[in-house]
């Protein structure tokens, strides 16, 4: 099950960033792909919360900036649910 | 796991989540390299999100590709400068008022008139400037203020409430000498997704980007609506079936004490609320036919007789009542109302009609009374918005009193003698009208609307046509006719351009509804003495062919003109002024109004 949570979360961040999902590092991050910007940023918190049906808490939407932290917070939020 | 579906499948989803969605536009993109391509320009004073995937998404669904420049933050001059720049077509503009001073909402309720009625004046210009350097572009779109916080109670104060009404109202006066400008009702695009589902006050805060998905979604559809498709149809007549369409039953079998039509019983309140709806769409301009497998005479009963019927003969322009196949009478229904095929909208309860002519006649737009007759004023509600789409122009509405003098005038023709003879009995009389500003709306639905007896198919924008009108080496001629049995109205417009010793016909068209009575021949004279005034020498005009028009192919040649040897399309005619000598239509009486003038009537 993890590991079709990676991909449906590398699937939807390809989606929105332009990039095939398997050209995703797993350490990705704003600071590393370029078309990650502010606004696809939005888009992509967006994304993830209607693919997943969560809804990611106001504090932590601005400062999911890595792959990472995405899939920790995916997971957090769907074991509250 | 999903099954693997088609991006059109995904992009035609409603549920379908924003990931999937980007992906599936990605790779539409790619499996349609020939699709239409549109630009369109969006602007706002707050950050628009996903709305842009959303408009492509819808665009997509039509067929269209839809290239997108997005907006700047709260700059929306600057952004029709950079749309200008970048060919943009259409504009979209969105405006928080929530946004106009930070939180300002929270701020009007405690706003002295006075700082009020300066920020009033302050919009008031600003909107003016946007709507005047608007005027390139084909159309452009501006939602109306809307609130984000719920309103008070029925007797509470509510300062917001009036300020977004004070605010419309300038948006609604400065707009309205604009004739590219088209406002959009939030409140009601709101109304639809609920303001729960509608705003999103994390991302406001954050990013100023107050939208949520499910609203943008619905301002994409809106956008489809009102720019019908994106361009790719214009509906104008309605083909009904009658029985479980009209009313509920069979009338040949429960005949006219049986049927189910009850204003006040369903399920006969839902058929007599559908006839309702079709009549308001008849008031506005649309034509009704029926078609329908049933004997006439019952048919024509229930329309004379029955206490409850909505629809009378006096609604509708043609019935095909008989036992014929539907695809046919269809092809008849067009042939006889001279449009094409995918002007028509049918509706029919079967299932089995309904496919018969999705098969045969794909152009047509078919659609199904559901079988959850609950259903079935959402398919009315697609009916209005696809056929109104962006509203109609005023002398549009009520078409069918034309089309049935229309169907008069043909029986005379089959009792008179020759076709002159018949022709004078008409009384026929044409004005050509110069370059009258008050006509601008329905000489551009001309335009966007005639598809057969049109040269150059040219579609001009309400601005394009008052910009022409304004220069002085250019005239648009517009004609109206009318006969002993009525006025058709205005029905035929000429774009003439005059360049130094040459006069260009830029664009030709006429309705369908006068098409053979000699109008296309009678009005040269008065556009020929308009050259003389410029000083030209020769009259060039091209025949640009389309889909449609093959019956004006050879127009210009029997008009007088000499082709020019070219290569390739348009064809090229030309004459010269000293010698051409237009064909004759003595039997038709044709004015010439150089200024601004109405058509006088003589008694």
């Amino acid at each position: 099950m993890p590991d079709n949570q990676e991909e449906r979360i590398k699937r939807v961040l390809g989606a929105v960033l332009g990039i095939p999902p398997g050209n995703i590092p797993p350490e990705a991050s704003m600071d590393t792909v370029s078309s990650w910007d502010s606004l696809r940023h939005m888009n992509l918190i967006l994304a993830l919360e209607e693919e997943f049906h969560i809804s990611i808490p106001d504090e932590e939407a601005a400062n999911l900036s890595s792959l990472p932290l995405l899939r920790l917070t995916v997971s957090e939020q769907l074991k509250e649910v | 796991m999903k099954m693997n579906r088609s991006a059109s499948e995904i992009l035609a989803d409603q549920a379908s989540p924003l990931g999937e969605v980007m992906q599936a536009l990605a790779d539409w993109d790619q499996q349609s390299p020939n699709a239409q391509e549109i630009t369109f320009g969006l602007s706002s004073n707050v950050t628009l999100g996903p709305l842009s995937i959303y408009l492509r998404r819808h665009a997509a669904l039509c067929g269209v590709r839809l290239r997108v420049s997005e907006s700047d933050y709260d700059n929306t001059l600057g952004d029709l400068d950079r749309f200008r720049r970048a060919g943009v077509a259409y504009v979209f503009c969105l405006p928080l008022f929530d946004n106009i001073q930070p939180a300002f909402e929270a701020q009007v309720a405690s706003m002295e008139e006075l700082e009020l009625a300066e920020r009033e004046a302050e919009l008031r210009s600003r909107w003016r400037l946007v709507f005047e350097s608007s005027r390139s572009f084909r159309q452009v779109w501006v939602a109306t203020y809307h609130r984000m916080s719920p309103a008070p109670g029925a007797d509470g104060d509510d300062p917001v409430g009036r300020a977004v009404r004070r605010f419309n109202q300038v948006l609604r006066e400065e707009a309205a000498s604009y004739p590219q400008v088209q406002l959009l009702d939030s409140a009601e695009v709101l109304a639809c997704v609920g303001a729960p589902a509608a705003f999103d006050w994390r991302f406001y805060q954050r990013a100023k980007a107050p939208f949520r998905p499910a609203l943008l979604d619905r301002w994409a559809h809106k956008l489809r609506v009102v720019s019908r498709g994106f361009g790719t149809y214009y509906y104008k007549v309605l083909v009904l079936d009658c029985d479980n369409t009209l009313w509920g039953g069979v009338i040949g079998e429960d005949l006219l004490t049986g049927v189910r039509l009850d204003p006040h019983e369903p399920p006969g309140s839902i058929y007599w609320r559908a006839q309702q709806e079709y009549r308001a769409l008849e008031r506005a301009g649309m034509l009704l036919c029926l078609c329908s497998k049933n004997n006439p005479a019952d048919v024509d009963e229930m329309l004379r007789s029955h206490p409850a019927m909505v629809l009378r003969d006096d609604c509708l322009t043609l019935k095909k009542v008989n036992w014929d196949e539907k695809p046919d009478n269809l092809r008849a229904i067009a042939a006889e109302l001279n449009v094409g095929l995918d002007s028509l909208i049918f509706i029919d309860d079967s299932p089995f009609e309904c496919e018969a002519v999705r098969s045969q006649l794909p152009a047509v737009k078919t659609l199904q009374v559901p079988a959850q007759l609950a259903e079935y004023p959402a398919l009315l509600q697609q009916v209005r918005e696809l056929m109104l789409g962006g509203g109609v122009a005023a002398e549009s509405a009520s078409k069918t009193h034309e089309y049935r003098q229309r169907a008069a005038a043909r029986e005379l023709e089959s009792a008179a003698g020759s076709r002159e003879e018949y022709l004078r009995s008409l009384g026929l009389r044409a004005a050509v009208i110069r370059s009258d500003r008050a006509r601008l709306p329905r000489i551009s639905e001309l335009t966007q609307k005639s598809n057969q007896f049109n040269l150059t198919t040219r579609r001009y924008t309400q601005s394009e046509l008052a910009a022409t009108m304004d220069d002085p080496c250019a005239d648009v001629f517009s004609v109206d006719v009318e006969d002993r049995f009525g006025s058709a109205g205005l029905t035929g417009v000429v774009v003439v351009r005059y360049l130094p010793e040459i006069a260009e016909i830029e664009a030709f068209l006429m309705s369908c509804r006068v098409i053979g009575r000699g109008v296309e021949w009678a009005i040269w004279p008065a556009i020929i003495a308009e050259c003389r005034r410029h000083g030209v020498a020769t009259i060039r005009a091209a025949y640009l062919p389309s889909a449609k028009n093959a019956m004006v192919a050879d127009y210009y040649q029997q008009l007088g003109l000499d082709p020019l040897p070219a290569e390739g399309e348009p064809c090229w005619f030309q004459a010269s002024l000293d010698s051409w000598r237009p064909p004759e239509a003595p039997w038709i009486e044709c004015q010439y109004h150089p200024a601004k003038a109405k058509f006088q009537h003589a008694g």
